[in-house]
């Protein structure tokens, strides 16, 4: 089943199937886009719709009312490329000859490699892929995570690679060319440039961020000895129960921190050893080492505000402002994921559960030895 | 032959004018009987670059065109050669010839 669009071509109405919508469009477009110099665009245009509407009319029939996705293709084929007549023949242009659509990159609806966003897992890499090749996409899925898996994670970082020099598809023509050659290699590196370049700029702002907290850090720094100035002169109470607070902060914290650490280690140890973490096992084709540092990237993702926290506690206990309201936040956070995992991930219940029974096991026998 | 064909196509593009003046100057034509005309021959081409082209011949005033109902569809674009466009055909014509005879007197 296909969705139809309805299109007036010069004043006719004609149903498209939307694919076939899309690549006309993309089509016309074109065309519009090469004739923009010229003072007859508005002729040829017109023109062009009605031939392409004659063409249409030629594939239906009574009992035919629709025109399929294959038939304008070929009708786009047939039309060819549109170029404006008005250009200086350059020496070099190799025009007028009946022409492959091969010879002519940037005219045909010609197949492109894209990213596919609708429906992607990751990047839309394997989407891309299957409707570059035409086939379903959880097959693609599949020969990425088996060739994953042969190849000892090669194919990993050809991923990687991919992921980087494919653009996403984002337009209604780009989608159109995702579905019916391959890029040229000049486009490809300008591709990858470009991306990389964005690339670039996402760093550059991650760097220009820290820099910032940097900043945050010392005014806050200084707001605090200003604070703790204006404190001594205003009461020692005042800032005695500000630094319990934040001693608070700090031990809660660290707690946390030392209870993922412990967890990191744990789920360390059973992936190495049994291919799971907290009963889970591995999703399907992901090798050990990717594991283990998605492992570790989590860790540190959670541990960092920890940190951030017990370092801030020392240095800023006495104003619970902005960056305890941050950390707090953190925490909640934190807190939410771990009851999220407890509540509805029976192999993390298990494991807080043993762990829950080994800390009472060790208080009581504490408790008893020094009793 | 066909590194020939490919030497040789900025020719046939320059030419392609030459050619369609010759095609509207021998018959009222549309636009589909240009192309059925030229398929065969290695001036072969497209609607996409047939368009774009008569609509320039027609602001230089070298073809026109008339409205002419069809049998199946919207009426259609019948072209024609103007005076001036008759004028420019023979120009191009004499050129042409000078251009052989140029070619012939290098010998073969």
């Amino acid at each position: 089943m296909q969705k139809v669009v309805s299109i007036s071509l010069n004043g006719n109405s004609y149903q498209l199937e939307e694919p076939g919508y899309e690549q006309l469009h993309a089509y016309l477009e074109r065309a519009e886009a090469r004739l923009r110099d010229s003072p007859d665009r508005a002729e040829v245009m017109a023109d062009l719709e009605q031939a392409v509407g004659e063409k249409c009319r030629a594939m239906l029939s009574p009992h035919k009312t629709v025109v399929t996705s294959i038939e304008v293709e070929r009708i786009i084929t047939e039309m060819g490329p549109v170029e404006s007549a008005d250009e200086k023949p350059a020496g070099a242009m190799d025009d007028g000859a009946p022409k492959s659509a091969s010879s002519y990159p940037g005219y045909q609806p010609r197949k492109r490699l894209f990213k596919i966003r609708e429906g992607q897992m990751f990047t839309g890499v394997c989407n891309g892929i299957a409707a570059y090749i035409n086939v379903d996409v959880t097959w693609v899925r599949i020969a990425v995570a088996l060739l994953t898996v042969f190849s000892g994670g090669g194919l990993f970082l050809a991923y990687l690679v991919l992921a980087f020099i494919i653009p996403y598809a984002e337009t209604a023509e780009d989608r159109a060319a995702a579905f019916g050659m391959p890029f040229n290699t000049e486009e490809l590196i300008s591709r990858a440039k470009k991306n990389f370049e964005e690339f670039g700029q996402q760093y550059r702002w991650r760097r220009e961020w820290r820099r910032q907290q940097r900043h945050w850090n010392r005014q806050f720094r200084h707001m605090n000895e200003q604070l703790r100035a204006a404190t001594a002169h205003a009461g020692p109470m005042v800032g005695q129960s500000a630094r319990v607070i934040g001693g608070i902060f700090v031990v809660i914290a660290a707690l946390i921190g030392a209870l993922f650490a412990v967890a990191l280690v744990l789920a360390l140890f059973s992936l190495v050893t049994q291919q799971s973490v907290f009963g889970f096992g591995l999703p399907h084709g992901m090798p050990l080492w990717i594991a283990i540092l998605v492992l570790v990237g989590v860790y540190i993702a959670i541990s960092t505000p920890l940190r951030m926290i017990r370092h801030g506690g020392h240095a800023s206990g006495y104003h619970p402002g902005w960056g305890a309201l941050h950390s707090l936040m953190w925490i909640g956070f934190v807190v939410l994921l771990f009851w999220a995992s407890y509540t509805f991930f029976p192999g993390v219940r298990e494991l807080v559960d043993q762990l829950m029974w080994a800390a009472n096991l060790t208080a009581t026998t504490i408790s008893e030895t020094i009793v | 032959m066909d590194n020939i064909s490919e030497k040789l196509a900025p020719i046939r593009k320059g030419l392609l004018e030459f050619v369609i003046l010759k095609i509207v100057a021998a018959d009222k034509v549309y636009v589909a009987d240009i192309l059925k005309l030229l398929s065969p021959t290695q001036f072969a081409t497209q609607e996409g670059t047939l368009y774009p082209l008569l609509s320039k011949l027609r602001r230089e005033e070298l073809v026109d065109y008339e409205w002419q109902e069809s049998e199946a569809g919207p009426p259609r674009k019948y072209y024609k050669l103007t005076p001036k466009g008759r004028t420019q055909l023979a120009t191009l014509n004499d050129y042409w010839k000078d251009l052989n005879r140029t070619l012939a007197e290098f010998g073969n």
